[in-house]
């Protein structure tokens, strides 16, 4: 029982401090790559220490949602970070259907993120939140098809079940169904942490903003929950994306070795991620808004071959 | 000469004597209705350039409207004066058959009180609601009126009706630091059906304020009209003054100011083409192109010493001579730039996911940019083959081969490209220009002006054609000035090359025209 308190307090504490280090990180690397010095990798913990301490103007015409989407945002996040297993292989919690559970909380967070756009009542929330709907209805079935992939060969939809098959087997990865699955779900984390080609975090032009639009009118320490919300969003998106995949190193125990290892090697990949989401950034143009539902059928097509190729030649190849 | 055998063959329609100028032809009309003439002059191939007016009722108890035309096988500009009574006020529009006279005849309805009969549009342009019904460029019209507050009707759009169809509101103020106009669009989903602008909110009455000032002060009024723009809107003007004060600058300047204003194309057009790759989340290119237009402005510091090129240009040539290493100095540094400026090009060109956003997207057709007689790189990229520097040659460019890059796709690629074959030829006229470079005192002193003189300075500015037509009145004073930034003339343009775009192609359309808020509203 105390184990498990410590490891949710423990992982709980790792989602909240160490993903603005991963936003941070992934700045400081695309400004490099734009042969620009760009802000120090601790920018964003200054953003949300600046926005914390600020004051807030919210719309006339807000109800009581408006304030109610950045908790729900914050707290849906958390949770599902909480739901998959880091630098263990158990999760520190296990709630209905594991993987579905992670998938849905994310989904309701964005539902409230959506409706928060829409209450302001501008035009450019309306805007994003048309749009990150329309983006997410596309991507959800991908992610979810793509999942099942996996969730196959590991007889589970639990995490910690699907990540200690994957422990326990040799390296599988060149498995055909294995491939296609993590390139649906890479376009996924793409799509879902709102990056390029799908969208434009930097960006100032509201007309083309998907993310951005929906949270024009929040300010002050709202914005920061959104903000850090959405850096945990990509954490948590990043860490199932390794652990499903290349859980190698994976502590399946508590030994202090055991975790230490764990810890570098989950650091490490985490980094590895991140670079190359900002690769893909930085070499491609944003795509045209009406192409982002192709990118995505892409990736649904590829998760659905996944699936069809688990069964025809097994999760292993 | 071609004018000389147009105007022979109209001979009906004009009244009263020629006056044939080394850069302009003057010539009246019998009275204030212009049209037959202006239908004459365009069926023989001529261009409507402008439409403006001038309050002469102390002088000539008359007001009179000048309809300036270019020809492409004449250098000069046709200057075609209609007369006005004062009593009357009115002139017969012609924004329907020429639909690019729109916005200027309003601007006259505006600032002189001279109602355009059968106007399609008769609404106010240039002076918002907030004005009560006075017109500020009369002259008796005190420049330092101070109004009484004024509340007036509401600028009215066109309504947003139909099942799923709204309305996005955007600016006057925008993200960025840009200047405020605003954008309606009336959309169905993404797609836009149309938009409608509102311009004119830093309307600063600058032609008002060019009244009694001297001609040296008035220079830097010119270079700050539109300020990415200074040096070419400062030539324009001190072209208009030296052709009133008949000074012919000299030749070393001619040079000087070629290759100053190909350094203003080449930095400017640096950064649209990094802007619009910026607005199509390029951010490698964007990074590029803004290190590239850096390394032009210190060629620009380093020529001038001002990165703008402001207070260089001067009535009479250009302000301080170069020595020979300081030129050698900057023709190294444009050396450097090119192969970096073909590899920045190249890394547009080569990108897929690029391409894609700029190809088909806003597109101009040529018949429209004909009609809305679109100038500049927008006007180049619909088909409209037009440049002041070859068909008006000023400064130096009679003596260089200028070639004009001309593409009929008309979309956000083609106005990216026309940028693109234009800073690798200014380039090479740099190079031209240079090599004929003579160093000689390059200031003529300018006599005072005549009292009663008149002149068109007309420069091909990186946006395209710039006007100035200026009156000289007594006391070596400006008595009227002109000013036409093409921005006047492409804005409409924006309303048609965004149909059935989707709105978040919209910035990326904007930026490809790059037009300017301050030079259209003065």
């Amino acid at each position: 029982m105390i184990e498990r308190f410590v490891s949710v307090i423990g992982q709980a504490a790792m989602v909240l401090l160490f993903s603005p280090l991963i936003a941070g990180l992934g700045k400081a690397l695309k400004a490099r790559l734009q042969t620009r010095r760009g802000p120090g990798v601790l920018q964003p913990y200054r953003d949300l220490y600046k926005l914390l301490r600020k004051g807030m103007v919210i719309p006339d015409t807000a109800s009581w949602i408006f304030p109610l989407t950045p908790f729900v945002l914050f707290s849906t996040t958390l949770l599902a970070g909480l739901l998959i297993p880091a630098v263990s292989a158990q999760a520190p919690l296990s709630l209905f259907g594991g993987v579905l559970a992670v998938v849905y909380l994310l989904a309701l967070g964005r539902f409230f993120l959506a409706l928060g756009g829409l209450d302001a009542g501008t035009p450019f929330g309306g805007l994003g939140s048309s749009r990150e709907m329309t983006i997410s209805a596309i991507a959800e079935p991908a992610l979810m098809l793509a999942v099942f992939t996996v969730a196959l060969g590991a007889g589970s939809t639990n995490l910690s079940s699907m990540a200690k098959a994957a422990v326990g087997q040799s390296w599988h990865f060149l498995a055909p169904s294995q491939m296609l699955a993590f390139a649906a779900l890479f376009i996924v984390l793409i799509a879902e942490t709102g990056r390029i080609p799908v969208d434009n975090p930097a960006t100032h032009l509201e007309l083309t903003m998907i993310h951005e639009a929906m949270i024009l009118e929040y300010s002050g320490p709202y914005l920061a929950l959104i903000e850090w919300s959405a850096a945990m969003k990509q954490m948590v998106l990043m860490t199932l994306l390794i652990n499903v995949f290349f859980p190698y190193g994976l502590s399946a125990d508590a030994s202090p070795l055991g975790m230490t290892v764990s810890i570098l090697l989950f650091a490490a990949k985490l980094a590895a991620l991140a670079s190359a989401v900002v690769l893909v950034e930085t070499a491609n143009a944003k795509l045209r808004l009406f192409r982002v539902p192709e990118l995505l059928a892409v990736a649904f097509v590829l998760s659905a071959l996944a699936l069809i190729s688990t069964f025809l030649f097994g999760s292993r190849g | 000469m071609t004018w000389e055998r147009i105007l022979d063959g109209g001979a009906g329609l004009f009244a009263g004597p020629r006056d044939f100028r080394a850069a302009e032809v003057y010539v009246n009309l019998p009275g204030a209705d212009a049209r037959e003439a202006s239908a004459y002059l365009r069926s023989e191939g001529c261009r409507h350039v402008a439409v403006f007016a001038e309050d002469r009722v102390a002088e000539e108890a008359r007001d009179y409207l000048y309809y300036v035309f270019e020809h492409r096988e004449d250098p000069r500009y046709l200057l075609l004066r209609a007369s006005i009574d004062p009593a009357y006020a009115a002139f017969p529009s012609m924004a329907a058959e020429v639909p690019a006279l729109n916005w200027q005849e309003r601007e006259i309805q505006d600032w002189f009180g001279i109602e355009a009969t059968g106007h399609p549009n008769p609404r106010r342009v240039a002076l918002h609601d907030n004005w009560p019904d006075v017109h500020p460029l009369r002259k008796d019209f005190a420049i330092d009126t101070v109004l009484p507050p004024f509340e007036g009707e509401q600028h009215i759009y066109r309504p947003t009706l139909g099942e799923g169809v709204f309305q996005i509101p955007v600016g006057p103020v925008h993200a960025g630091i840009i200047e405020p106009g605003h954008f309606s669009f009336a959309v169905a989903g993404e797609p836009i059906l149309y938009l409608q602008l509102r311009m004119f909110y830093v309307h600063k009455g600058i032609e008002k304020r060019f009244e009694h000032l001297s001609p040296a002060h008035a220079v830097f009024l010119a270079e700050s009209v539109s300020g990415d723009s200074g040096f070419s809107h400062g030539t324009a003007f001190c072209q208009a003054l030296e052709r009133i004060a008949g000074v012919e600058i000299p030749e070393s300047a001619r040079w000087m100011r070629t290759i100053l204003l190909e350094l203003e194309r080449i930095y400017n057009h640096t950064a649209d083409i990094g802007a619009i790759a910026t607005d199509v989340g390029f951010v490698i290119a964007s990074a590029h192109a803004s290190r590239l237009r850096e390394q032009v402005m210190a060629v620009n510091e380093a020529l001038s010493g001002s990165r703008l090129l402001r207070a260089v240009v001067c009535p009479g040539g250009i302000r301080r001579a170069w020595t020979r290493a300081q030129l050698d100095d900057a023709l190294d540094q444009l050396a450097r730039f090119a192969p970096d400026f073909d590899r920045l090009i190249d890394l547009i060109e080569t990108s897929d996911s690029t391409r894609d956003r700029l190809e088909r997207t806003g597109t101009l057709h040529p018949d429209r940019a004909r009609d809305l007689g679109i100038v500049g790189v927008g006007g180049r990229a619909s088909g409209n083959d037009l440049d002041v520097r070859r068909d008006h040659p000023y400064a130096a460019y009679g003596k260089l081969n200028v070639e004009v890059p001309v593409y009929r796709e008309g979309d956000v690629l083609r106005r990216m490209l026309v940028r693109v074959d234009e800073v690798r030829h200014s380039l090479r006229l740099i190079r031209e220009a240079a090599a004929h470079m003579e160093f000689a005192p390059c200031r003529a002193p300018l006599p005072p002006l005549p009292e009663d003189g008149f002149g068109l300075g007309v420069v091909e500015g990186w946006r395209g054609e710039i006007l100035y037509w200026v009156r000289t009145g007594p006391g070596n004073r400006i008595a009227r000035c002109k000013v036409k930034d093409p921005s006047l003339n492409n804005w409409p343009a924006m309303v048609e090359a965004v149909k059935g775009n989707i709105v978040p192609d919209f910035p990326v359309i904007n930026k490809s025209f790059n037009l300017s808020y301050s030079g259209t509203d003065r």
